[in-house]
Order: structure tokens, then sequence, then C-alpha cells
């Protein structure tokens, strides 16, 4: 069941509320006939809500750092469970492609932090114990 | 006058207790002890930290399990029970009653808002909160559940069989004063491939779909890529990395398995690193412990089983004669 196509949106107000610290995001597309937005389905729009509270777990500067894939993963799972159907990657990807521009986010300034802390590996000390409970 | 105890807070005596209250020796709850407590509409795990009396009451500090430090509070006995199997479903009736089962905790601050499926009517809400529904007030479960996912340790069991290959990768590295030979063959490229390869002739997957297991391995792969030289090399393999990963070249096709699984020894720490809900990362975890089974499964083909002797490392595949 794949395919949210994006025939049959209705115009949203641009929700710059939601996120913090974006640089720019374009509003949603409109549909070209606004009469087939009032039969936008019901379905859909749930997706697009649930999709909206995802966010507030996975916020949208992550899907641009080095967590992007996990951080995918966990919108892509929440769906999923909130539906009980399967939802893929780049399904909720193109969902994602209605509200934001994610090329335009900033990258995680997070990121810079953790990759800039140059380390040598190391093994716990844990490994060096024989038989651990 | 005599007898009265209003203004005397340090209590300890017993003989001016009643009689109903417990032994100033012990109350109720110990230090220490799991006990189940009540907070807002729901009933948590929580463990007593501290018990003492105060103004001839016992007062427990408890620290509910699973949450930030920050929710640690001192709590009257009213709001604790033994954490017993009737107990247990009591909290488990709460969490119905909640209108979530137990293991959907996680999601059921963020459903609960007043979600219409008029977006626009909610985002005029959300407008005046000004928030992602973080801080709410009254909804203690929102806030909670966010402190709960970040910086919690995820935990990766690593196979015994392969933490002896990380010992026996740092004995020849720090002790032999041995490097492995660049580039490795198969290469972390190809032990994720074939591990999609694999992954897609078993049934079910642990219920992931080809494309959700695909991208946990992207995000294997990525932070590889992204990590390799920040926190997976030993001093010593410095300079070979310079010499090896040069211009385009990525750390996913010059190193192999031995660094490959260097990287689950910080996955931890990685992970933890953002929010992940509780049951997201329970598949996680599951995906990623296959892995470890999968490498474990071709562990005598993916591994060196014995490193080269470095001399003063002269050349990208090369042994150089002294």
């Amino acid at each position: 069941m794949k395919g949210l196509n994006g025939g049959t949106l209705r115009a949203k107000e641009e929700p710059e509320e939601q996120e913090e610290g974006m640089s720019a995001h374009s509003p949603c597309k409109k549909s070209p006939s606004s009469s087939s937005s009032l039969h936008k389905e019901q379905s859909q729009v749930e997706v697009e809500v649930k999709l909206l509270q995802a966010l507030e777990i996975y916020p949208l500067v992550k899907l641009r750092g080095i967590h992007r894939h996990f951080v995918l993963f966990g919108l892509t799972d929440y769906l999923q469970r909130s539906f009980n159907r399967p939802f893929s990657p780049s399904e909720v990807l193109q969902l994602l492609d209605r509200f934001y521009n994610l090329e335009m986010l900033q990258p995680d300034d997070d990121d810079c932090e953790l990759l800039n802390q140059e380390e040598e590996f190391s093994l716990p000390q844990s490994f060096f114990v024989k038989e651990e409970p | 006058m005599g007898g009265s105890l209003k203004d005397d807070d340090s209590a300890t005596d017993s003989d001016d207790l009643k009689g109903d209250l417990p032994n100033a020796t012990s109350g109720v709850f110990v230090e220490g002890e799991k006990v189940l407590a009540y907070h807002g509409p729901r009933i948590y795990e929580a463990k007593v930290q501290k018990a003492e009396i105060r103004k001839n009451e016992w007062r427990y500090f408890v620290h509910y399990l699973g949450w930030n430090k920050n929710w640690d509070e001192w709590v009257g006995k009213d709001r604790l029970m033994k954490y017993s199997d009737e107990n247990v479903l009591k909290q488990q009736a709460l969490d119905k009653k909640q209108g979530v089962d137990k293991n959907q905790k996680a999601r059921a601050g963020h459903t609960r808002p007043k979600v219409s499926t008029d977006v626009k009517l909610e985002k005029e809400d959300s407008r005046n909160t000004g928030t992602k529904g973080k801080k709410r007030k009254g909804d203690i479960e929102v806030e909670k559940e966010d402190d709960a996912q970040v910086g919690k340790p995820v935990k990766i069991q690593i196979p015994p069989t392969l933490k002896k290959q990380l010992v026996d990768d740092w004995e020849s590295i720090i002790q032999q004063d041995k490097l492995i030979k660049l580039p490795r063959s198969p290469n972390v490229d190809t032990i994720l491939s074939k591990y999609m390869e694999y992954n897609s002739l078993k049934d079910g997957s642990q219920g992931m779909t080809t494309d959700q297991s695909q991208e946990i391995v992207n995000g294997l792969l990525c932070y590889f890529n992204k990590v390799l030289p920040v926190m997976l090399l030993y001093k010593k393999e410095r300079q070979q990395y310079i010499e090896a990963v040069v211009g385009d070249v990525s750390p996913s096709a010059t190193y192999g398995a031995e660094h490959l699984l260097r990287l689950f020894v910080k996955l931890p720490d990685l992970l933890g690193k953002f929010k992940m809900e509780e049951e997201t990362l329970i598949r996680l975890k599951q995906k990623l412990n296959d892995f470890l089974k999968f490498m474990q499964k071709n562990q005598s083909t993916f591994f060196l089983s014995t490193y080269d002797v470095s001399k003063v490392y002269e050349g990208f595949e090369k042994e150089e004669d002294d």
C-alpha cells in the first residue's frame, strides 16, 4: 500500500512554529484544482498529522546529521505502529517533502561537537575480564 | 509544653510516636527497595534512595526507574506501594485506563494532545504553547519520556567470540605492534551488502521490511565513514589511515570487519546522542544483534587471523624491506 500520491493536497499554513533553527522551508504544494482537495482522503490527513506528531520526537534537523538514517527509521516505525501497516523510509521522506525543504536545513550542531572530538579507540575494561556475568 | 512534638523536626526517638506510626528504626519501605509509585494519574516503577523521618512521618526519596534524575522526589507512604504482583496489576490497569498499553508508554504523551483532523486548527493551538509539545503543564508524561530517552545508554550485546576477536585485535596492535594490512577484503561495503543479501533470504526478518533494514544498514555505513578517524583507530593506526584514505577513498572501502566491529563498541554512545522511542529502540537493537550474529557466523571469512608486523609504515599495500 504505497503511495500517498500527492495529487489531492489541500493548502496548508506554513508550519513555521514547528521547528526552530530552520533556515528555509517551502510551503506545501497546492493542488491545482481546489475541488479535488475536498476529496482528500481522511487517512491522508491522519498520516500527515501523525507525521507532524512524530517530529516532536525526531526533530527535523536530525535528518541532516550523522544519525539521519536512524532518525528516519524512527519516524517510519512511529507511523508503522500508528497505522498498523508497513511504511517505507522513502515514503516518509516523500511525505516530509510536502512540508519541508530538507536540503535547506542547517546541519546539526551537535554533530560538529561529536566529530571534532578525536579520541583513540579503547576497549572497555569488561572485555578483558573473563566470564562477565 | 510537655510532649509536644510539633516543634521538633528531627524526631528520631520512637517513644513519642503514636502507636500506628511505623517503628522508628525502619519505615514501611527501605533504602534500595524497588517499589511502585504514583505520579500523576499513573503508577511507575521506582527505587527508594533515602528514607527518613520528617515531622514524625516517614518520607522516601524516590528515583523513577528509567527517568531522568530531575524527577527524583520526596514522597510519603501514601504514594508508594510494595512491588507485588497485585500492585503491578494496578499499574497495568491504570495504563489501560489512560488508553494506552504499557509498551506504548512512549507515545502516550504525544498522541494525547488535542489532535483534530483539522491541521490548521492544531497549528493555531500549538502556536500559543510555542513548543513541540514538550513542556505542557499537567501533561507530565511528555516531558518525562523526553528526558528518559535522550542519553539513556543503549545496550548492545556483543557475542563472546566477537569480544575475543576484539581483544585479539587489541593484543596484535597494542602489544605486538602489528597492523592490519589495507585495503581489506572483504571491506565494510561488501560485508554490509552481504548482510542485506542474507537478510532478504530470511523469513520475516524480525518484522522489518527490507527497506527498513536497509535504512539501518545505511545508518551503520554512515556512522562508519564519519567516525572511523574520530573514534575507531588506535594511535598506532593513524599514520596508516592518513596514507590509505586519501582523496575520494572512503573508509568503508578500505577497512573491514575488524574496524566495523569496533564501531559496535561505540554504537551505544552514538545512538544515545539523540532521542528515540523505546519501542523503536527495541526493534533497532534486535536488528543490530542480528547483524552481529551474522558477523559471528562468518567470522572466519570476514576477519583476519593474523596481522602484519609493521615496520615504520612505508606505504599502502606495500611491504618494504629494511
